[in-house]
């Protein structure tokens, strides 16, 4: 069933299309992070803006991504752009509400409790707000990279320079089905979602020794 | 312990202070928004606890608030010190205010040595000094350094989490506190013991403290002063508690402070406030004739026997009193609790309903007899016409 033979014969490449994998998804999730993060801000801070910025995340998240990159190629070429644009549009609408949500979730009488003392606005963003919104936005970090992770296999449509791993399962599907390339693909990405993930919960745990604190406290009382 | 810095204590003083919030109602003739405050004056002398209390609504939290301005008032002054808080930098007035809410508010993310210094962080302290402040307040607020420093917020008992929302409002020593309900959100017996022990602090430091409550008897109990407000953000009645109780200024205040207001009074002062009698007394060993003849001259109808040293044993009822021999131990009667000069009046006269002289025995703190109080004299300090003030003065020491 398995083509040991082919296997051997394509280690490097194999080894080339997961750092490329790797490197379009953390592009896409690192863009998407900071756009997602200015316009969380903007929605803690201006409340009318949340609205139309949720809707429109939303509504770029329904944009068919083999359109996009039809639409894109005319404008950006088969450059790296188009490959991120649609990936990037895709995590907004995850870390903006994530985002935001951490942001509410900030009980009012420890907002109450930092103006009284007299935290500057950004002193309370800074050092009060954004530390507690950290498990949300963790999550949405999370959820936005195993997403990434799994759409990095499209960009493989725009040209053969893309894709990723996802090289290997358009070539062994055009191929006729070569069910050892696809695995070749399939396989080592669905590792690095998993990956990821783990490495995001262990980051998450690190810089937030005091939510583990809290869940002690809730599971033992 | 490093030194104290010299204590500080602030003025406050509201000039026709008004808050009033747009009509939340559509128009008509609806009544004043919750938390309006209307035309309040009140001067808070320095190092006095002032007690705003009154039922919710009645802008009580509103007039706090508007001293550190987390609200702006729509008319009138505030001042500290005799400087209007309008004129200075929002965030720069609040560092130099100590803050204490009901929710207390710690930051769940940090420990808690590091939420004692939230203030001292934000005016920048050396990071060595902040450290010591922070042990040194936790230490003051009754919380060993070593175990709780290193902790979270989570981990900690609502009581323990209110202490150290006290140690972070002290950590910069702040002149003035606004304390709104700080123990609303306890349980009762934790919250009796977290008053006395501010009132136990209170009298090392001296700060001026504005507190909010809603319970009169906490007002009654914590403050030297207290302002009742009213809905609508009136000021009722602003004065010492015992005037307060004794001496209610308008219906509302005398149904506010309850129809049990004279008892309320007793707990407000203590026998070392009313003047003690004198009684009938003879030692172990005396001899027993002489003594029978002084208790017989006596309008009170008992023998008060004491050891060699003063210290009282009990009760001897006249006609118990041998014609002759010695006094002996073994003929007093088992006698009410002893009370001293800092026991309550309520404490005191619980103690005498309950015992079978119905007489409060008073020792000094070596235990020997000062006097006798009775039911009566405890009357006599309660009634109208006996000057409030006198009563209430020396009582805001810690509780009994």
């Amino acid at each position: 069933m398995i083509d040991w033979g082919w296997l051997a014969a394509h280690l490097d490449a194999i080894a080339y299309r997961t750092g490329q994998h790797l490197y379009l998804a953390a592009i896409a999730v690192g863009v998407g992070f900071a756009i997602s993060f200015v316009l969380a801000l903007v929605a803690a801070r201006q409340r009318a803006f949340y609205p139309p910025i949720s809707a429109l995340a939303g509504i770029l998240y329904t944009i068919p991504s083999l359109a996009l990159f039809a639409a894109l190629i005319s404008i950006t070429g088969f450059s790296v752009v188009t490959a991120e644009v649609p990936l990037v549009m895709y995590t907004l609408v995850i870390l903006v509400r994530n985002i935001v949500a951490g942001l509410d979730g900030v009980p009012a009488d420890v907002l109450e409790a930092a103006d009284g003392m007299g935290h500057t606005r950004r002193q309370r963003l800074w050092r009060v707000e954004l530390p507690l919104a950290v498990p949300l936005i963790v999550a949405g970090l999370r959820l936005a990279t195993v997403s990434t992770i799994g759409l990095v296999t499209i960009t493989g449509t725009i040209s053969d320079a893309f894709g990723g791993l996802g090289y290997f399962i358009l070539d062994g599907y055009n191929r006729g089905g070569f069910p050892t390339e696809m695995y070749a693909g399939a396989l080592p990405s669905i590792l690095l979602a998993l990956g990821a993930d783990f490495l995001f919960v262990r980051a998450q745990r690190r810089i937030t020794p005091w939510a583990q604190a809290r869940a002690l406290e809730a599971t033992s009382s | 312990m490093p030194e104290q810095p010299a204590h500080r204590a602030a003025v406050v003083e509201y000039q026709h202070v008004s808050k009033r919030y747009a009509a939340a109602r559509p128009k008509g003739g609806a009544p004043a928004a919750p938390g309006a405050v209307n035309d309040l004056s009140l001067t808070v002398p320095a190092g006095k606890i002032c007690v705003l209390v009154g039922p919710s609504g009645c802008g009580k939290t509103t007039s706090l608030k508007m001293v550190n301005r987390l609200i702006e008032p729509t008319g009138g002054r505030i001042l500290i010190d005799g400087a209007d808080v309008a004129g200075r930098d929002a965030t720069e007035l609040r560092r130099e205010i100590g803050y204490v809410i009901q929710q207390v508010g710690l930051f769940p993310h940090q420990t808690i040595g590091a939420n004692v210094a939230v203030v001292p962080r934000l005016l920048r302290w050396p990071v060595a000094r902040q450290r010591e402040r922070a042990e040194e307040l936790l230490a003051l607020v009754g919380l060993e350094p070593a175990i709780y420093r290193d902790r979270y917020p989570a981990q900690l008992s609502g009581g323990e989490r209110q202490r150290v929302g006290v140690a972070r409002a002290l950590a910069a020593d702040p002149p003035l506190m606004l304390m709104d309900e700080p123990f609303g959100a306890v349980d009762p017996i934790v919250r009796e013991r977290l008053q006395n022990e501010l009132l136990r602090l209170q009298a090392e430091l001296a700060k001026t403290i504005l507190f909010v409550t809603h319970d009169i008897d906490e007002a009654i109990k914590m403050g030297d002063l207290v302002a009742v407000m009213q809905a609508g953000g009136h000021l009722e009645q602003f004065g010492p508690p015992a005037q307060v109780l004794a001496a209610p200024a308008s219906e509302f205040v005398a149904e506010f402070v309850g129809a049990d207001r004279g008892l309320k009074r007793l707990s407000l002062s203590r026998v070392g406030d009313v003047a003690l009698q004198p009684v009938v007394t003879a030692r172990v060993g005396d001899p027993a004739g002489d003594a029978r003849a002084r208790t017989f001259a006596d309008p009170f109808p008992y023998l008060l026997l004491l050891d060699p040293s003063d210290r009282p044993i009990g009760w001897v009822s006249q006609r118990h009193v041998p014609a002759s021999g010695v006094l002996e131990a073994s003929l007093a009667t088992p006698m009410s609790p002893l009370l001293d000069r800092r026991t309550t009046l309520k404490d005191a006269l619980s103690m005498m309903l309950d015992a079978d002289v119905q007489t409060g025995i008073v020792v000094d703190r070596a235990g020997r007899l000062r006097g006798v109080l009775s039911v009566e004299a405890i009357a006599a300090a309660l009634r109208p016409g006996a000057d409030p003030d006198g009563i209430a003065a020396g009582t805001s020491g810690t509780g009994g």
